[in-house]
């Protein structure tokens, strides 16, 4: 009985610890998917217009790439609804 | 070796006075001729055909028509590859018909055509004397500030690829390392510089674009200015001195090509007005204007009178 509240007691410990990791590693998490939209988008700006380095820097990076293609196209199906993007950054839940 | 690149605008004598200058000094030294020029010349000048190959004139002179073409495509056909050795998990079947379309994109020819001078300086070391005959002013001046624009681009995108890799080191350190959902995920990323794909890859460009660059502005590397006695060739060749100037290539020699005597007054303004442009101490030469050309015997066309190496040994005791 004892050794079972003491359990409860540490997993809710435990679980407080986690979210309060998850909240800051969130933060950093969004940064970053920032950063590889920045990079996505600097290296493969020409698609869209943007000016862009020389094509065969593009080409020679494009090999490596996936991740940051996926990152875009999500930014890019994201773009009309910036203002949830925002309250999901702010942790405003509704 | 020395490398020297011939420039001036078009139908000046770039190809004429590489090919003369090429023919007197393998008199005395191992002389490799390349032309990047994509309408070529060379081998109508030494009336041989050079499509595809480098041909051996003579004992001491080697020629080449460099074929763009070829290369986009051999540059585009190893990417592909890569490609398909990263994604070894898709399909990539007859990727290479949708790349294809990436040889019209802008920058893939000078991009070429820079792979192809680069690859000539590295494999090439035992001759005495590169010479590159190059396209008409634009396009040359163009793969020239290749390699500088490139190293900006390559050390901007390092520096936001740092701090991506850095925000992923933190974000593993409080998560721990790939959770039982990233395992499955097909995509590994990675935190650590050395074993970021991206990452190595800028850093191996950049370490090939300092290395071709300062190779460029070396004291072993030149460029030869031809230009006529007239107002447009003086104009363009102005342009190219400040591109030059720009980005600190070294000039070496002002070649004045087609002077005859009725052009003497002309020949003498825009020589000066020319010189008055670069830095002291880069020689001038004239050219005379030949009246009568051979139909039949090619050996007229790089056999000039003029001395055309006499400026071609550079003075800053470079030698190697």
């Amino acid at each position: 009985m004892r050794s079972s509240f003491l359990r409860y007691c540490r997993d809710i410990a435990n679980g407080l610890g986690t979210a309060q990791r998850e909240r800051l590693a969130a933060l950093t998490c969004i940064e970053e998917r920032e950063l590889e939209n920045i990079f996505g988008l600097l290296l493969l700006g020409s698609f869209v217009g943007i000016p862009a380095p020389p094509t065969f820097l593009a080409v020679e990076l494009l090999p490596f790439m996936e991740k940051e293609l996926r990152v875009l196209h999500q930014r890019a199906e994201d773009a009309p609804d910036m203002l949830a993007e925002m309250m999901g950054i702010l942790g405003v839940d509704g | 070796m020395r490398i020297l690149f011939y420039t001036g605008k078009g139908g000046v004598g770039k190809s004429t006075m590489a090919a003369a200058a090429a023919w007197q000094l393998s008199q005395r030294h191992r002389v490799l001729i390349v032309s990047l020029d994509p309408a070529h010349n060379l081998g109508d000048l030494f009336g041989v055909d050079l499509r595809g190959k480098r041909k051996r004139f003579r004992d001491n002179l080697y020629l080449e028509e460099v074929d763009l073409k070829k290369l986009a495509r051999a540059y585009l056909k190893r990417e592909v590859t890569v490609l398909s050795e990263t994604y070894h998990y898709l399909q990539v079947l007859n990727l290479d018909s949708y790349f294809s379309v990436l040889q019209y994109s802008p920058g893939i020819e000078e991009y070429a055509l820079l792979t192809s001078i680069e690859k000539t300086i590295r494999e090439d070391s035992r001759f005495d004397y590169i010479l590159f005959d190059t396209p008409p002013t634009g396009l040359t001046l163009r793969f020239l500030a290749l390699p500088q624009v490139t190293l900006t681009w390559i050390e901007r995108l390092t520096a936001i690829r740092r701090q991506i890799l850095k925000k992923r080191h933190t974000i593993q350190k409080i998560r721990g390392t790939a959770d039982a959902e990233g395992k499955h995920k097909e995509i590994v990323l990675q935190y650590r510089e050395d074993d970021d794909d991206i990452l190595k890859r800028l850093k191996s460009l950049h370490a090939d674009y300092v290395a071709l660059n300062g190779i460029l502005q070396g004291p072993r590397c030149g460029v030869v200015l031809v230009f006529n006695p007239d107002l447009l060739s003086l104009r363009e060749s102005e342009r190219l001195v400040e591109g030059l100037g720009e980005l600190k290539l070294p000039l070496r020699l002002l070649i004045q090509n087609k002077v005859a005597a009725d052009n003497g007054a002309t020949a003498d303004r825009t020589a000066r007005v020319l010189r008055g442009k670069v830095a002291p101490g880069v020689p001038l030469q004239r050219v005379a204007l030949r009246q009568s050309l051979p139909e039949e015997d090619t050996a007229g066309l790089f056999s000039l009178p003029e001395d055309l190496t006499e400026h071609l040994a550079f003075t800053d005791g470079a030698d190697v």
